[in-house]
């Protein structure tokens, strides 16, 4: 317990002075206070805060960690592919050893550990300088949106975009509500949502989910990945990818949000541990398949046929919605954020349906989007304190009601 | 029917009156405080729609276009009296407001003393005069597209004053920077919500029934897009300047 020691004593330190909210941060970042409450009606537990963001973190690293490896291999796959050996690399199986290797992780070293620093440093910057300002202890909101940050933008994005958009994020989506637990949307949203309108070249085509895609463009060594919605908007009857990559996640995407079966077992954590709201995440899903399902049968019945633009989405069989693209992702650790979720059991519901219908939705009839997940959570975040307030209203009624009932 | 639910959406959704063209914000900034209120005012506001488009659209077609005379005889087959547009159509607007007035102060009292100023203001509330312009502008068909113009674009006002006012209400208690209390904060959320509506812009552009045109009408959209963005980024480095 030396480091503790040590830290707490650098606190005591500093106690009044202007970097206070610095070394407090740090210590209460890696241990738990020292200092408890000792009377009154307060529940005592170990996890705070940073302990439930840690938490998340931890679910969020295998998603990172294949996110790294499907960078190489996303890279040297479409190489492969260029040269016309593509089926020798392919991987076969989760454990494949075309996946697995050391050059796909130093192409993913290169290129997504870069981003996860420029996320954490100019997010966690901004927050210190926020907190030091305003005198109160740094708030622990950006550790897991900083984690979140990396895995949702393409493999290329340019460092200093990334560093705009963060600065973006945390000051117009967080700190001007008055920081952590106050913000109205997502802020990892916020950040996609600004890379995404601001950059659009940056963040969607089929240049920009592959390693160096954008710098080899038009020369003689040329690559390319599109995603899978990206083929299927364009009303691509065929795509090279068969369901168990889809599931185990060896397709073109953004960093993290490609490996299914890692983004279930995050899922599963989060649920177990009691961070994730499993009624958001299970009502999300069912209202993307209910959508999926209401195209189906519009396709089904011949009130569209296939010279339609939204015919390739939406002839898509309805569950193979959720293996592609970042549903699942969004789903998981999106639209569980606690804050800017609904906060009521019955508005939770209402919430997530409403985020997997308007995904499905935004999906098929917006071209120009094809990734809609993000930009859906992002509206449901505004309509959640609506949805809030007529279930607390309606729980107010119900109550008199009663009331009545008994006193009558 | 298919316009007709084509129109309905658009108009909620992706020409919404707050968060694609910014129309009836002193109303939306100012009785946004709590829900209630908020309610009120929105039901106001698409009824009011929901009257003086329909008859705006009937003075368009009848009196101001262009040859819209013609009816009285073929000597008056020329006149073209659109620029008496504005003058007529508040002059609409402000009768049927007196109306809702009156109505409202009779069968709800307690909605008339919340919503106070603000209903005799939705007379020179601009999503109302918008409301009728855009219907001039877009070169709206029927009287029936007409009526569900008014009342689809009331029903997107509705939600948007709706949406703020509850997430003011969730806001009170924060700590929000001294200097960004009040209208400040509401505009950063008013830019953040249009993000979120942004889910939408040039969604059905793509249209499969009418192929023919699908280019010059894409072609539209993206420029309408690039509008809208630049919009966006207006209001992003107006709240950015607020922030400084």
């Amino acid at each position: 317990m030396g480091l503790k020691q040590n830290l707490h004593k650098l606190k005591l330190k500093y106690e009044g002075k202007k970097m206070a909210p610095a070394f407090n941060a740090l210590h209460t970042f890696l241990y738990s206070p020292n200092e408890t409450t000792h009377s009154g009606a307060h529940i005592r537990a170990v996890d705070d805060l940073k302990r439930t963001m840690n938490t998340v973190i931890i679910a969020l690293l295998p998603c990172l960690l294949f996110g790294i490896f499907n960078a190489g291999y996303q890279h040297y796959y479409a190489i492969a592919e260029a040269a016309g050996t593509a089926a020798q690399y392919r991987a076969d199986g989760f454990f494949s050893t075309n996946f697995w290797n050391w050059d796909n992780f130093a192409i993913g070293a290169w290129t997504v550990l870069p981003l996860v620093i420029v996320s954490y440093g100019v997010g966690l910057l901004v927050e210190f300088i926020f907190a030091v300002i305003k005198g109160h202890e740094v708030e622990e909101g950006y550790l897991v949106t900083g984690m979140l940050v990396p895995l949702i933008v393409p493999i290329d994005i340019p460092l200093w975009m990334l560093a705009v958009a963060v600065v973006f994020g945390v000051v117009i989506g967080k700190e001007v509500f008055g920081g952590t637990g106050m913000n109205i949307l997502n802020p990892a949203l916020t950040i996609r949502a600004f890379l995404f309108f601001a950059y659009p070249t940056w963040m969607s085509g089929d240049k920009v989910w592959v390693h160096e895609a954008v710098e080899r463009a038009g020369g003689p060594d040329a690559i390319s990945g599109e995603t899978i919605l990206g083929s299927y908007a364009q009303n691509a009857t065929t795509i090279p990818y068969d369901y168990s990559d889809m599931f185990l996640g060896f397709i073109p995407g953004s960093v993290g949000e490609t490996s299914k079966i890692l983004i279930i077992v995050g899922a599963l954590f989060l649920i177990f541990t009691k961070i994730g709201s499993w009624r958001i995440i299970f009502s999300t899903l069912v209202g993307a398949l209910v959508m999926g399902l209401i195209f189906n049968g519009v396709v089904d019945a011949g009130w569209i046929d296939d010279t339609s633009k939204f015919h390739g989405l939406m002839s898509v069989p309805f569950w193979q919605h959720l293996i592609i693209g970042s549903i699942l992702f969004g789903a998981v650790y999106m639209a569980t954020d606690p804050v800017t979720a609904s906060q009521t059991n019955k508005g939770k519901w209402i919430y997530g349906f409403l985020i997997g219908f308007i995904s499905i939705m935004i999906r098929v009839f917006n071209p120009a989007y094809p990734e809609g997940v993000f930009l859906a959570i992002l509206l449901m975040n505004v309509f959640a304190p609506t949805i809030d307030h007529y279930v607390v209203q309606g729980n107010v009624k119900k109550r008199l009601k009663r009331l009545k009932v008994k006193t009558a | 029917m298919l316009e007709h639910i084509e129109l309905f959406f658009k108009s909620i959704f992706i020409d919404n009156m707050v968060f694609a063209t910014f129309l009836g914000m002193c109303s939306y900034l100012a009785v946004s405080k709590k829900v209630t209120t908020a309610v009120g005012l929105g039901a106001a506001v698409i009824f009011v729609l929901a009257v003086t488009v329909p008859l705006n659209w009937y003075l368009d077609q009848y009196i101001l276009r262009d040859g819209a005379l013609a009816w009285l005889g073929p000597e008056y087959a020329d006149y073209d009296l659109s620029f008496l547009s504005f003058i007529l159509f508040i002059a609409t607007i402000a009768t049927m407001v007196q109306l809702v007035e009156i109505v409202v102060e009779k069968f709800s009292p307690s909605l008339y003393n919340s919503l106070g100023i603000f209903l005799p203001l939705i007379a020179v509330n601009c999503a109302i005069l918008g409301g009728s312009l855009f219907m001039q502008s877009r070169d709206i068909q029927s009287a029936g597209l007409a009526l569900n113009y008014g009342i689809s674009s009331g029903i997107g006002w509705f939600l948007a004053i709706l949406a703020i006012a509850a997430i003011r209400e969730k806001i009170r208690y924060s700590n929000v920077p001294a200097p960004l209390r009040g209208l400040g904060i509401t505009f950063i959320i008013t830019g953040l919500m249009a993000i979120g509506f942004m889910s939408f812009g040039g969604m059905l552009t793509g249209g499969d029934e009418d192929e023919g045109v699908a280019s010059p009408t894409t072609e539209s959209a993206v420029i309408k897009e690039d509008a809208k963005e630049e919009k966006t980024l207006e209001v992003a480095s107006i709240t950015n300047e607020k922030e400084n």
